[in-house]
């Protein structure tokens, strides 16, 4: 007896020493190494089913885009040194720079650019559809391609600063692990051998970059944390240099271990009143309905409620680094349920009103409840249907209900037109237009930088007066980093760009 | 004994099939709108039309599960619709991550278990008591608050572990060492009690049983009667609940998994099911199936290899 628990001790012990040889590997806070912390592990590395969003710095490490988006939302060249429309927008020519090569060795020439913007369009990802509207291209030289639209398409540029503009190099075109090694032109190689998949991925620097000022790290280090508690734990224990927040729910613990926390607002919470129309519920075809349930909601209270506060309450769905944004509209309709009920009975619904919305416990269950209150005591029975997370995007857009409670992001101008507003927009199932939308719309299309800020701003001010949607606020969300980073943040993504992680002074 | 081991080895064949065909029946149940899941709400109608017909998901369910059960036979198991990556190879991957964790808790556990069972068996008092009490404390917190616990102590304000992250053993046995015995002990401590109970009742049925006084009235001592005699007795128990630990512990991975950020089969299991990647989940279930019949075999061996009188029919 007295042997085995000694034996056991020893193990214990000598275990223990082993482990406090070589326990953390505390990160570094000198310039040669970043760690940063991932929400999503990435998806591919196959360039035609890429994503942005929480993956976007997997591809930028070691892909470039034809075009670079800065944090403040300008879209400048990059491995295109020159881009330019023709007069009426539908020609876009793209110079490419003649000192670009691969990992391995293939120099970039217009032609590999053109087979990449074919096979990302043909490829079936997610994002294809961003391609729509460019019916073909050509590279009729080794510098040259141009993009032959079928409709202009303002948000083109942003497209080729993102999913649509990686180019990877041929050799991955046919390769069998495509998805897990990458071939690409970009600042960073990954080092599959020191990588985890699933878990951790290690970039080194490419010294043969051809922008190697951009390139601020001898190695990169992403790991993957795909829960906010982990997240939490690796900033306290010091194990990661920058992580995104996925929720506001630890923020004190976070600046506790002496981290800043930027915010950005890119998505809004609201009421999607997508029956503008009428056709399912006749109610909601008249615009005073629209206006008195945007007048019904108490949005300061919603803000505290659910997102403690931390969020700006708004009217309106153009993000707010847009051009079209109008800060009056943050604050059109106020909380007025008087003004709610003498709209309703103007409209002839003084004895009240009912209308059936979807609703989904992801969104976060507390907001139901509140909203179906604060309707109530206008008058405006809401009767909200349960529906599993994976079915409501389809039920939204099928459509099953005349509104919707919903978190969407506030995309550039253009996209979210695209995404919201347009008559084949995906969220207006209603396929709703009328002839002041389908004007400024088409005035947008067709017109050139001014005139497209200037009818937008008329269209943001329009879709708000006609209550198309009851928006509470925008959703604040975090990116944390320590004291050895500089971090700037994306107007357009939720994480901030490659090349804007920098060492501090 | 070859025989034995044939016999249980094709019923077990014959389970993973079963199991197989209803996870499989599960799944699509959900599968009506994967298409739009896979490439989410910026995607076309067409490219959602085009990505069904690509999935297979338009053919009948019996038709479908048939495609994937004649591939699977023949190792092929598919690439996961989410992410392209060949199921076998993410599975595979995986699961030596999780099978580190697991049996690392269940040698801790019956290790700690066995002895901390023996120990309060045969000293009896406030150890016996004590240990009681303490098994209840074990059995009844929640895995994922003693990793909390853990992490908050030993990582954040000490530094003497990983918060976060997997080492491979074969990168750092050091760095695998500091990523692993967090996530283990949290695992471990509920199955720890539920062994060192069943070992301290077991040894103390056993110590009063009349072989055991015929072998001190030999002149034995304490040490010898215990560790050679009584404990091939008590151990058959005790490896039956080790068993059915094992399997649980596959499941209580995941929490410990999540909150670790370890790269597992747990993680991978929620991630899939939530998105109802069919191929992936389904290479999960053929994994944990086969690994839970072949250590059924395994512990049924060892059984026997304790106690003659298990006759392997």
């Amino acid at each position: 007896m007295f042997r085995l628990k000694a034996t056991a001790a020893a193990l214990t012990v000598g275990a223990l020493a082993l482990t406090g040889c070589t326990a953390q590997q505390e990160t570094s806070s000198g310039s040669e190494s970043l760690v940063i912390g991932q929400f999503l592990a990435p998806s591919t590395f196959d360039v035609t089913q890429a994503e942005w969003g929480n993956r976007a710095l997997y591809y930028q490490a070691v892909y470039d885009t034809l075009l670079l988006g800065k944090s403040d939302g300008t879209i400048e060249p990059y491995l295109a040194s020159a881009f330019e429309y023709n007069d009426d927008n539908t020609v876009l020519t793209l110079t490419i720079r003649d000192d670009v090569t691969f990992s391995d060795g293939e120099a970039l020439t217009a032609d590999i650019v053109k087979q990449n913007l074919e096979r990302f369009k043909e490829g079936g990802g997610a994002y294809a559809g961003d391609l729509a509207n460019v019916e073909s291209v050509e590279a009729p030289d080794d510098t040259t391609v141009i993009l032959n639209l079928s409709a202009p398409d303002p948000a083109l540029p942003a497209y080729l600063s993102r999913e649509a503009g990686l180019v990877a190099s041929p050799a991955m075109f046919d390769a069998e692990d495509a998805d897990t090694n990458p071939v690409g032109s970009g600042p960073y190689l990954l080092d599959l051998d020191a990588s985890v998949t699933g878990s951790t991925y290690v970039f080194t620097e490419n010294p043969d970059y051809w922008n190697a000022d951009a390139v601020h790290y001898e190695t990169i280090t992403m790991n993957v944390l795909v829960d906010s508690t982990a997240i939490v734990n690796a900033i306290q224990a010091g194990e990661v240099n920058a992580a995104v927040l996925p929720d506001n729910n630890n923020l004190d613990q976070v600046e506790g271990a002496g981290f800043t926390i930027d915010a950005s607002e890119l998505n809004f919470q609201g009421l999607l009143l997508l029956d503008r129309g009428g056709e399912m519920n006749p109610a909601l075809g008249d615009v005073r309905v629209r206006q008195a349930i945007n007048f019904a909601l108490d949005r300061e209270g919603l803000l505290e409620a659910i997102q403690l506060g931390n969020g700006t309450v708004t009217t309106q769905v153009f993000q707010k680094a847009s051009k079209a944004y109008l800060p009056e509209l943050d604050e059109y309709y106020t909380y007025d349920p008087e003004k709610a009920k003498s709209l309703l009975a103007e409209a002839g619904y003084a004895d009240g009103l009912d209308i059936e919305m979807a609703s989904t416990a992801v969104l976060g269950a507390a907001q139901f409840p509140l909203i179906a209150q604060q309707l109530k005591d206008v008058g405006i029975t809401v009767n909200f249907v349960d529906t599993p997370a994976e079915n409501y995007i389809a039920d939204i857009t099928a459509p099953k209900y005349p509104a919707v409670p919903m978190q969407l992001e506030e995309n550039p101008d253009w996209q979210l037109i695209q995404f919201m507003i347009s008559p084949t927009a995906p969220f207006n199932p209603f396929k709703y237009g009328d002839a002041t939308t389908e004007e400024l719309i088409a005035a947008i299309q067709a017109g050139d930088q001014e005139t497209q800020v200037e009818k937008a701003a008329e269209l943001n001010r329009y879709i708000v007066e006609q209550a198309w949607f009851a928006p509470f606020y925008r959703v604040s969300a975090g990116y944390a980093y320590d004291s050895s980073v500089d971090v700037t943040l994306m107007k357009t993504n939720i994480v901030p760009s490659l090349f804007d992680f920098v060492p501090a002074k | 004994m070859i025989r034995f081991i044939l016999r249980r080895l094709l019923a077990g064949i014959v389970l993973v099939v079963v199991i197989s065909a209803l996870a499989f029946s599960m799944l699509y149940a959900n599968s009506e709108n994967i298409a739009r899941r896979i490439l989410g709400q910026n995607a076309t109608q067409d490219l959602v039309d085009r990505k069904t017909a690509e999935l297979g998901l338009d053919q009948p369910i019996w038709t479908q599960y048939f495609d994937w059960l004649s591939h699977a036979v023949r190792g092929e198991l598919g690439r996961s619709w989410f992410t392209g990556e060949l199921v076998a190879n993410g599975v595979t991957a995986r699961f030596a991550v999780t099978l580190s964790l697991v049996l690392g808790a269940t040698i801790l556990a019956a290790l700690i278990g066995v002895i901390s069972g023996i120990w309060a068996a045969t000293r009896g008092g406030w150890i016996d008591s004590s240990l009681q009490v303490l098994s209840l404390i074990g059995f009844a917190i929640p895995g994922f608050l003693v990793a909390l616990a853990l992490v908050l102590v030993f990582s954040i304000e000490l530094h003497w572990f990983k918060a976060t992250g997997y080492v491979p053993i074969t990168s750092s046995f050091g760095g695998w060492m500091s990523s692993v015995t967090l996530p283990v002990i949290a695992l471990s401590l509920s199955t720890i009690a539920v062994v060192a109970q069943q070992v301290r009742g077991s040894v103390s049925d056993a110590l009063e049983r009349d072989f055991v006084r015929t072998l001190r009235s030999r002149g034995l001592g304490q040490g010898r009667v215990v560790l050679k005699h009584v404990l091939r007795n008590a151990g058959g128990p005790a490896l039956a609940v080790l068993a059915v630990q094992f399997v649980g512990l596959l499941g209580g991975a995941v929490i410990v998994e999540t909150i670790f950020a370890i790269p597992g089969l747990g993680q991978l299991a929620v991630s899939s099911t939530v998105k109802a990647d069919i191929p992936m989940v389904m290479g999960l279930v053929i994994a944990t199936a086969i690994l839970v019949v072949i250590v059924n075999v395994l512990i049924d061996l060892a059984q026997a290899a304790l106690n003659p009188k298990v006759r392997l029919a």
